[in-house]
């Protein structure tokens, strides 16, 4: 029992002296949840893409338009579906390797997501004519043939009805 | 689907590209029944009452020259549920008649066809 007691304290203890650990709990925020400002200068640059373990030659920036993204980099858009799944990633559930920065809308483009760099089998331009071609298609034939109405070459059925009297092809 | 893409078709070309020879789906015969038959044809009789065909409750769309083999038909099947495969020998009987009907509705338009095409060609030969 005291031996529990005891380490109730210890969390105590850790947690007095290390309130980062609960400020997500408190706040439901830390500042580091949040990209830092717009990088204007070059050497804030390379300091912001040290910070996200990019080399500066891969470090991209969205546009300054007041999306909020900041300094976040602009990775290149690659689905998660694309990526080969025998390279043996730290992480093979997100296809992802430890320290590797995510994309901004990595929460979009997860296996279970949209794959936004799907290589096409057919592309657009081939599927748009294809749909557009069987629509139109279809379309043009029913305009055609709704002229020709096809029917059974018959009268019309005989009821001995009203007196009407209706004749066999045998003769008398 | 034999008949359907086999000559079908070609009764909607033909109506509407001759229309003057064609009788259309809907249209009764116009020519004496017995023009051309020499000793007159056989009627067709109507073998059921309009009292059975009332209380057996058969529809007006049934009513037609096959109405008596389709109340034995019935008969039978009520008589024999579930055990409806008992019936096969009616059922294949009213089958039987409603070809003939068809038949006979098929020969109908045919004659009323031709008795158009013939007439056609009487005016043309007039005209000339």
């Amino acid at each position: 029992m005291s031996s529990l007691i005891k380490s109730a304290k210890i969390t105590q203890l850790s947690l007095k002296y290390n309130p980062v650990l609960v400020t997500a709990v408190r706040n439901h925020w830390n500042k580091d949840y949040k990209p830092g400002p717009y990088p204007r200068t070059e050497e804030e640059k390379l300091k912001a893409a040290e910070r996200y373990g990019l080399h500066p030659s891969e470090y991209k920036l969205y546009p300054n338009d007041g999306t909020g993204w900041g300094d976040y980099p602009k990775l290149p858009e690659v689905g998660a579906d694309s990526k080969d799944p025998y390279y043996p990633w730290d992480n093979p559930e997100l296809k992802r390797n430890f320290n590797e920065p995510m994309h901004a809308e990595f929460d979009l483009m997860r296996e279970d997501r949209y794959n936004v760099s799907a290589r096409l089998r057919y592309s657009l331009r081939t599927q748009w004519l294809q749909f557009l071609g069987v629509m139109f298609g279809t379309f043009g034939i029913y305009c055609i043939f709704e002229k020709f109405k096809m029917f059974h070459p018959l009268v019309p059925r005989q009821y001995p009805i009203d007196g009407k009297k209706h004749y066999t092809f045998e003769t008398e | 689907m034999g008949a359907a893409f086999g000559y079908f078709p070609e009764s909607g070309f033909n109506l509407y590209f001759r229309p003057e020879v064609t009788p259309g789906p809907d249209e009764e015969p116009t020519f004496d029944p017995c023009l051309g038959f020499e000793n007159g044809r056989k009627e067709r009789v109507m073998v059921a009452t309009e009292e059975q065909m009332r209380s057996a409750k058969i529809p007006p769309s049934e009513r037609d020259y096959c109405a008596h083999h389709l109340l034995k038909f019935m008969a039978c099947r009520k008589e024999n549920w579930p055990w409806v495969v008992n019936c096969e020998h009616e059922k294949h009987v009213y089958a039987t008649c409603k070809y003939d009907d068809y038949v006979i509705r098929m020969k109908e338009y045919e004659r009323e066809r031709r008795l158009r095409v013939r007439e056609q060609k009487n005016k043309e030969i007039e005209a000339a």
